[in-house]
């Protein structure tokens, strides 16, 4: 298994240079690389401007940011003032144990080329073979996906929207193209769902942020087909601080997909990303994460959505890579018979703490919302669901329903539920259930007295617990899902 | 509009109640602090900084209240409880007069032979053998009284009728009091603390359920309406230990009720029950912990609550810790609140830890909201006007937890009183 390791970081590795003493040394230092193993995209490419981007951060750090960017005044502004409240936020106290991020040790802001490509043949080679790995070329040559912006490191790379979407006035752009090219939306939206103070780590993002999608969906409009971002993390010690804003004006629809992966570093990174939605009156807005960061990754994410009148939010949300996830997508609803939904898919395997869950406030009368989490937790991970339910004053007859479900496949591992409710109005309905069990032997011997292997069987268990979330994912990505649970379980038995 | 508050609005908050640093959810302890970072944060979990606590059983238990930092009301374990009405509980010593303690039979009567009625000093043993307090409250209290009651069940004895500590109170000043409670090994009795009065006092109430015995506890707060109650009542429970815990909350400026269930030796058995009524302005609160240690122990727990009336406000956490060793753990809490008017707030917060994968099940369950429409419209279908039968629906949803005392007199006053409760809100 070691050899077989080694042999894969060293083929990986290989194409950049990086003498062969090196690896061995970082597989001596981190013995805990060897258990990653099976990481399929846990590769690294050469990356000039990463390594000459500079580390920590100050106000002088910010104003660079924002002067490269050639930003407006009141965005400069708006980042200082992002780091004025970081600076002064204590970190959390509660979930995960964060005291392992060095934030002095972090890239806060590395540009990957100087302008955007038109085409791929436009793209480097490197970075086109770092999306061929990832699968997003034949997505596109299939038109499985209706526009890709590729974040390669903080700025979008590649993108192109198809043209008949484009034509329906679909406004699809990488963050930082917006702000230039429709500034009066972000002067109007941006900060508007999660304020510059909100957390500690919304503050950070709102500092440094780079890079990150701008979706529009006009009146009416419905887009038929997924929106699809890949992010992925390049550069050791790269932050990825994307800024995601997404509106969707009256009754329109649009289903947004990201997927996140990152190589193998020896030392820990941080994605603090922030994700903005406002789904106006009878709009749609489903907004679908897999998310796969390698296992040093801090993943600490705000995401957040204004749900208006009439309106249906719906956040799908998989963890299953990450050192640590913390995050709790949550549905603000403002307008009467507004909706949130989430569904939550959390897998904890070695080393890993998957503290998620999700955020219903319930603002208007008639407002539904319903949370449905599932986590696995083996080899001794951690999964939490955590999240709030919180029904305010007049928002009469609100319905809520909470399902938390855990699997334990082994002794070791471990699963927690937090759910805080808070209802402050009479006439409500309000439901939270949880329950936690394991695999049992029956199910075990049921499966393998038909030939199925023990670990098959184990892998085909997973597969059905989680399949209520799986089968609302796009077929590609439901497969793929399926495929990152099956090298999960590998080893997972005896 | 002018190009000045055009961009002032730049980056504003377009939610109600959110302002530039986010929202505040901790209403009842507001902090003004221009660095009142943590309080904007949703579910900021403990008071201090660094790595946050790994589970449960890492909270901070000392009997020294400097140990404990001073409450600021952001606190994970203080974050719904209003200070301010807490009458210096958290910040003054406890020197007043505690209330008085007196030991009988059920609701009053003879006292049931066999018990053991002491009253001790603080270097009694039996102090300190069955928890060590949890918060800085309650160890404000273990440091200020000066004597405590210990009531002893024999070994092998069978008690009856119901033992009754009633405990009154009479003093506003700030107090503390101390109560021991032992079922020595394979004994059987009800125990019901009774508290009534006015009081301003944090409680200690150490229960030792040893091997084999069968013990219910049953702590009743009828303050009058200024009372503040904060009492932390912690049980070991031993070997093929029985244990039946039940919290009735009805009367109290503020009651915070801290119950705990420490399940230390093989095959015992917990049951925690609550019931709390709240109706406008007052404060009733309840946060229990089960922690299972050891193999093979079961566990439930069943709070139900009513709210009516402006600012009502009752909040349930209910901690259940399943440890790395307890394998074989069977566990299930649920708490159901019903909300019966306008302007009350119910918190609910089941927390579930489970450190190991070889369990026989658990599971935890909460509901809040008003009547089911369906159960009145039954009753109604069958010739019964609707005031009768929303107290009939409110009656049995409450029953539930009465009937689990079988001290019949006592069951009786609670009936009464929740029919009190339910007139008196004109209900």
């Amino acid at each position: 298994m070691t050899d077989q390791v080694d042999q894969r970081v060293q083929d990986a590795v290989g194409s950049t240079d990086v003498p062969d003493t090196t690896i061995s040394e970082i597989l001596e230092k981190n013995p805990e690389l060897h258990g990653i193993g099976n990481y399929e995209y846990g590769w690294a490419d050469k990356n000039d401007a990463g390594a000459n981007a500079r580390r920590g951060l100050n106000e002088e750090v910010v104003r660079d940011i924002s002067a490269k960017k050639s930003e407006p005044q009141w965005m400069l502004d708006l980042r200082l003032k992002g780091l004025k409240y970081f600076d002064r936020k204590p970190m959390p106290t509660w979930g995960a144990d964060l005291s392992g991020i060095d934030f002095d040790n972090i890239k806060y802001f590395v540009r990957s080329t100087e302008k955007q490509a038109q085409t791929w043949e436009d793209l480097p080679e490197d970075i086109r073979n770092t999306y061929e790995k990832l699968g997003i070329p034949e997505a596109e040559r299939e038109r499985l996906v209706s526009g890709v912006a590729a974040q390669y490191e903080s700025e979008v790379v590649y993108h192109q929207l198809r043209e008949d979407l484009e034509a329906q006035g679909v406004i699809f752009l990488d963050t930082d193209t917006a702000l230039k090219e429709h500034p009066e939306i972000f002067e109007e939206y941006f900060g508007s769902v999660i304020p510059v103070g909100d957390n500690k780590f919304a503050s950070l993002n709102t500092a440094v942020w780079s890079g990150g999608s701008f979706v529009y969906v006009p009146k009416g409009v419905h887009v038929e087909i997924p929106l699809q971002a890949y992010f992925r993390i390049n550069t050791e010690n790269m932050g990825q601080f994307e800024r995601t804003l997404i509106i969707a004006d009256e009754d329109s629809y649009v289903h947004y997909i990201e997927g996140c992966t990152a190589p193998i570093y020896t030392s820990d990174s941080l994605h603090s990303a922030v994700v903005e939605i406002i789904v106006k009156k009878g709009a749609r807005v489903r907004y679908t994460t897999i998310q796969n960061w390698s296992n040093n990754v801090y993943n600490l994410v705000t995401k957040r959505a204004i749900a208006h009148e009439g309106a249906t939010m719906e956040w799908i949300d998989g963890n299953i890579g990450s050192k640590v996830t913390m995050k709790y997508p949550a549905v603000y609803m403002v307008g009467e018979h507004a909706k949130g939904e989430t569904l939550s898919i959390a897998f904890a395997g070695e080393g890993q703490h998957q503290d998620t869950g999700s955020k219903m406030v319930h603002l208007a009368p008639n407002t539904s919302s319903a949370i449905v989490a599932k986590s696995v937790a083996r080899g001794g991970g951690r999964s939490a669901y955590r999240g709030l339910v919180q029904v305010r004053e007049g928002a009469k007859n609100s319905k809520n329903s909470v399902v938390c479900d855990a699997l334990l496949v082994d002794t070791i591992s471990r699963s927690d539920t937090y759910p805080y409710i808070d209802v402050r109005e009479d006439d409500v309905t309000m439901g939270h259930e949880a329950t936690v069990s394991r695999v049992s032997e029956e199910q075990l011997f049921y499966l393998m007295s038909r030939g199925l292997a023990e670990d098959e069987a184990m892998a085909m268990i997973v597969r059905g617990f989680i399949e209520p979330i799986a089968r609302e994912l796009p077929m590609e990505y439901a497969l793929e899902l399926n495929r990152l649970i099956e090298l999960q379980m590998e080893g997972s038995v005896g | 509009m002018t190009e000045i508050t055009e961009k002032a609005r730049i980056g504003a908050p377009a939610i109600d109640g959110f302002t530039e640093e986010g929202e505040n959810l901790s209403p009842a302890n507001p902090d003004n602090s221009p660095l009142a970072g943590a309080s904007a944060k949703s579910h900021s979990h403990g008071g201090g900084v660094g790595v946050p606590d790994s589970s449960r059983a890492g909270r901070l238990t000392s009997y020294k209240v400097e140990d404990f930092p001073v409450l600021t009301g952001r606190e994970e374990d203080w974050r719904f409880t209003p200070l301010k009405r807490l009458r210096g509980l958290h910040t003054q010593a406890l020197t007043g007069a505690a209330p008085s303690v007196a030991v009988t039979g059920p609701e009053g009567a003879e006292r049931p032979a066999g018990i053991t009625v002491e009253t001790v000093g603080r270097d009694d043993s039996r102090i300190g053998s069955a928890g060590i307090p949890e918060d800085r409250v309650s160890a404000a209290a273990w440091e200020a009284f000066s004597e405590a009651t210990v009531v002893t069940i024999p070994a092998e004895s069978s008690i009856e009728p119901a033992v009754g500590i009633s405990v009154t109170g009479s003093s506003k000043d700030p107090s503390a009091q101390h109560i021991v409670i032992v079922a020595e090994k394979f004994s059987k009795a009800v125990v019901v603390l009774d508290h009534k009065g006015s009081a301003t006092v944090s409680q200690n109430v150490e229960i030792d359920v040893q091997d084999g015995a069968d013990l219910t506890v049953v702590s009743v707060q009828e303050w009058d309406d200024d009372a503040v109650h904060a009492s932390s009542q912690q049980a070991k429970v031993g070997r093929d230990a029985k244990f039946k815990h039940v919290v009735v909350s009805l009367g109290g400026d503020l009651v915070r009720v801290t119950p705990s269930a420490r399940l230390k030796q093989t095959g015992s058995e917990v049951e925690m029950f609550g019931l709390y009524f709240a109706d406008a302005g007052q404060h009733l609160e309840q946060r229990l912990f089960v922690d299972h240690a050891v193999p093979n122990c079961k566990s439930r727990v069943l709070y139900k609550g009513a709210l009516q009336g402006e600012n009502a406000h009752t909040v349930w956490v209910g901690d259940v810790l399943i440890r790395k060793e307890a394998e074989g753990t069977d566990s299930y809490e649920a708490n159901r609140n019903l909300i019966l008017s306008d302007g009350a707030r119910a918190d609910s917060v089941p927390n579930l830890e489970i450190e190991t994968g070889l369990i026989e099940g658990a599971g935890h369950a909460s509901t809040t909201g008003r009547f089911d429409d369906e159960h009145l419209f039954y009753l109604m279908a069958r010739g019964i006007d609707e005031k009768t039968a929303r107290r009939l629906v409110v009656r049995g949803f409450l029953n539930e937890i009465i009937q689990q005392i079988k001290v019949p007199a006592l069951e009786e006053r609670l009936t009464e009183a929740v029919e009190r409760e339910l007139a008196a809100g004109n209900f």
